[in-house]
């Protein structure tokens, strides 16, 4: 199936062309942008990421195993510090806090490497250094028969250049 | 009518030459690229300043902590004074990251890398302080709870180990911050270079190309670290002060302590981040991108630190006085007229009087006063340190054991040494590492361009 790139200058441009594309049942569409745009990536899927799911995990998990480790580590072999109680709250809040970030922020980044597909072994064939400059792709994979009616939609939508990626 | 000349006429007829890359691109990757000799011979002598000082350590390691200026009672001495010091100028690069981006304040994108990359090695700085501190650095280990043959535990009450569990996750949180930003420069980076480095960028860019999904879940992840961080950031530098405030001695004992030392850090972080960004803007040429607006909004937070920073000694001065606790009265006066009274003198000039000349915009936006200034200000932080923890040590309750510490040569070294150390990473990351956002400051160049194009339609 053919592959076919449109290049834009703004990324309302490329948010709008993608945007069309999806409406007209395409599916197989990826955009390529130098910068974070929220409306380049909406277009392509308007959900929320689903990293806050991994930094929440990682938040609690942090804060169960700040509390759960200071309790049961001062109770495995119990010395009394200053008459203080063995179990003392206060103190092991700060542990549980500190934990809770670091796990949330280490699991955060896992969320990125999951949901973003990173590390990738393998650079898309459509991808070019343009758009580390500054220039937006619009990919799209589709029937031969659609070509032309991209093409058009590509050009519609004032894109600098169209391409085949493959064809 | 004459002919135009035959070359036009070729340049006429051949394709539209291949756009150029982007500006910010060239511009921002160019400081990347070869070392003028300045360079080598600043990155000479902070690496001659670090190897003298790692000589000294192991001078120390040998003959032991004799050699340090401890003496009764104060044992805790310039290595302590220096570990706070950099874990406050550690504070500016948080600060600047995860809460301006918060508040969206778009300013941050041309500083944010500097501040963070600053963060970093400042906290590996400030590491080494407490192995150096404690003399016996391999036994360093002893402060985690491992499970051990002897079946004990750390004391979760100290403390000492609350500080060790705010500066490890500080450092996992501010190297995970830098290098998830870094991510899309290094694909630009990656996309340009040739050689070594391009098997370098490649490695740590890790495939990433700024397809939708990408930047949807990098936006996300950052929007996270900067919420996580933000917490983190005040509560390391409050952790930090309960080293002292939860101590018995007189002037350390306060309430006050935590957001008195926040307020600190982030005053002299900022100074810090003048001090380096001054000198990069100028000798790189990014005077477009590193405006005097951003000098003039970090002076801005200068002044506000500065006056909380004030206010602070003044309070505790006052309730030194109004508490009616004669050791509190004594060792603040001694502060002021005892035998440490020109540091004392030295971190109140620095830190509350001077600063106040930022009213005056005139001085706000003039770079050679602010980058002086800025130098001024990280002396007198350190002196804040100093007054803090020397003056309380040497004066407590009992005037019979009072004593008077005079730091040593080796303590001196080391911390000559560890500027050395800050700078020498500092510098190398200068050449490997975009030092301005590259793919932030598009996100504000593009923007801009798209408003403007709507505009003409």
């Amino acid at each position: 199936m053919p592959v076919l790139m449109g290049i834009y200058d703004l990324p309302g441009q490329a948010a709008g062309v993608a945007k069309q594309l999806r409406g007209r049942g395409y599916t197989d569409i990826e955009t390529y942008a130098p910068a974070p745009f929220s409306e380049v990536e909406d277009a392509i899927d308007p959900k929320p990421s689903r990293v806050r799911l991994f930094t929440l995990i990682g938040g609690l998990t942090g804060v169960v195993a700040g509390y759960a480790m200071t309790i049961w580590m001062v109770n495995d072999w119990q010395i009394m510090i200053g008459g203080k109680p063995f179990s003392s709250i206060p103190p092991f809040t700060i542990i549980a806090f500190e934990l809770t970030i670091l796990f949330a922020g280490v699991m955060t980044v896992l969320g990125l490497f999951v949901f973003g597909r990173l590390p990738r072994f393998k650079i898309d064939s459509a991808y070019s250094a343009r758009f580390s400059g500054e220039e937006f792709g619009v990919v799209v994979r589709c029937r031969d028969r659609d070509v032309a009616e991209i093409d058009t939609l590509f050009r519609d939508h004032d894109a600098t250049e169209v391409s085949l990626v493959e064809s | 009518m004459t002919p135009p000349p035959a070359d036009s006429v070729a340049a006429m007829i051949r394709p539209a030459p291949l756009r150029s890359d982007s500006k910010t691109n060239r511009d921002l990757l160019s400081v990347m690229q070869g070392a003028p000799l300045g360079y080598w011979l600043l990155l000479g002598t902070a690496l001659l300043f670090m190897h003298i000082a790692g000589g000294i350590w192991v001078y120390q390691v040998y003959k032991g902590l004799g050699i340090a200026g401890y003496a009764h009672p104060v044992f805790w001495g310039v290595y302590i004074v220096t570990f706070v010091f950099w874990v406050g100028i550690a504070h500016a690069g948080t600060l600047i990251s995860a809460i301006l981006y918060l508040f969206r304040a778009k300013w941050r994108n041309a500083i944010n890398r500097g501040a963070e990359a600053m963060t970093v090695f400042a906290v590996l700085t400030a590491a080494q302080f407490l192995g150096i501190h404690v003399g016996r650095m391999w036994k360093a280990y002893f402060i985690l709870p491992y499970p051990n043959q002897r079946g004990l535990w750390v004391n979760f009450k100290s403390p000492l180990l609350w500080d060790t569990f705010a500066i490890t996750t500080y450092a996992t949180i501010s190297i995970l911050f830098l290098y998830v930003g870094l991510i899309p420069d290094l694909a630009i980076a990656r996309d340009r270079a040739t050689g070594w480095k391009k098997v370098l960028y490649t490695v740590l860019a890790l495939g990433w190309q700024g397809s939708s999904g990408q930047w949807k879940a990098h936006n996300r992840s950052v929007l996270h670290l900067s919420g996580l961080a933000t917490p983190l950031v005040l509560s390391v530098h409050s952790v930090v002060s309960w080293d002292f405030a939860v101590a018995l001695v007189p002037g350390w004992h306060t309430t006050i302590f935590a957001p008195y030392f926040v307020a600190g850090a982030i005053f002299s972080g900022f100074a810090m981040v003048l001090t380096l960004m001054i000198p990069v803007r100028r000798i790189f040429g990014l005077e477009a991108y590193i405006t005097d607006y951003h000098f003039e909004n970090m002076s801005r937070f200068i002044l506000l630190t500065s006056i909380i920073v004030g206010y602070a000694y003044a309070a505790e001065y006052f309730i030194a006085w109004y508490s009616g606790v004669e050791p509190e009265q004594t060792a603040f006066w001694l502060r002021a007229f005892g035998p440490y009274w020109i540091s004392t003198w030295i971190m109140i000039t620095c830190n509350g009087i001077l600063p106040q000349l930022l009213w005056f915009k005139k001085l706000r936006t003039n770079v050679p006063f602010l980058f002086v200034l800025s130098v001024l200000i990280n002396i007198g932080m350190w002196f804040e340190r100093y007054v803090i923890i020397i003056t309380g040590l040497s004066r407590e309750y009992d005037p019979a054991v009072w004593g008077v510490y005079i730091p040593s040569w080796p303590e001196m070294g080391i911390l000559a040494g560890s500027f050395g150390f800050f700078c020498t990473f500092f510098l190398i990351f200068l050449k490997l590492f975009p030092i301005v956002a590259i793919a932030e400051m598009k996100e504000i160049s593009i923007h801009e361009k798209a408003h403007a194009t709507e505009g003409v339609h």
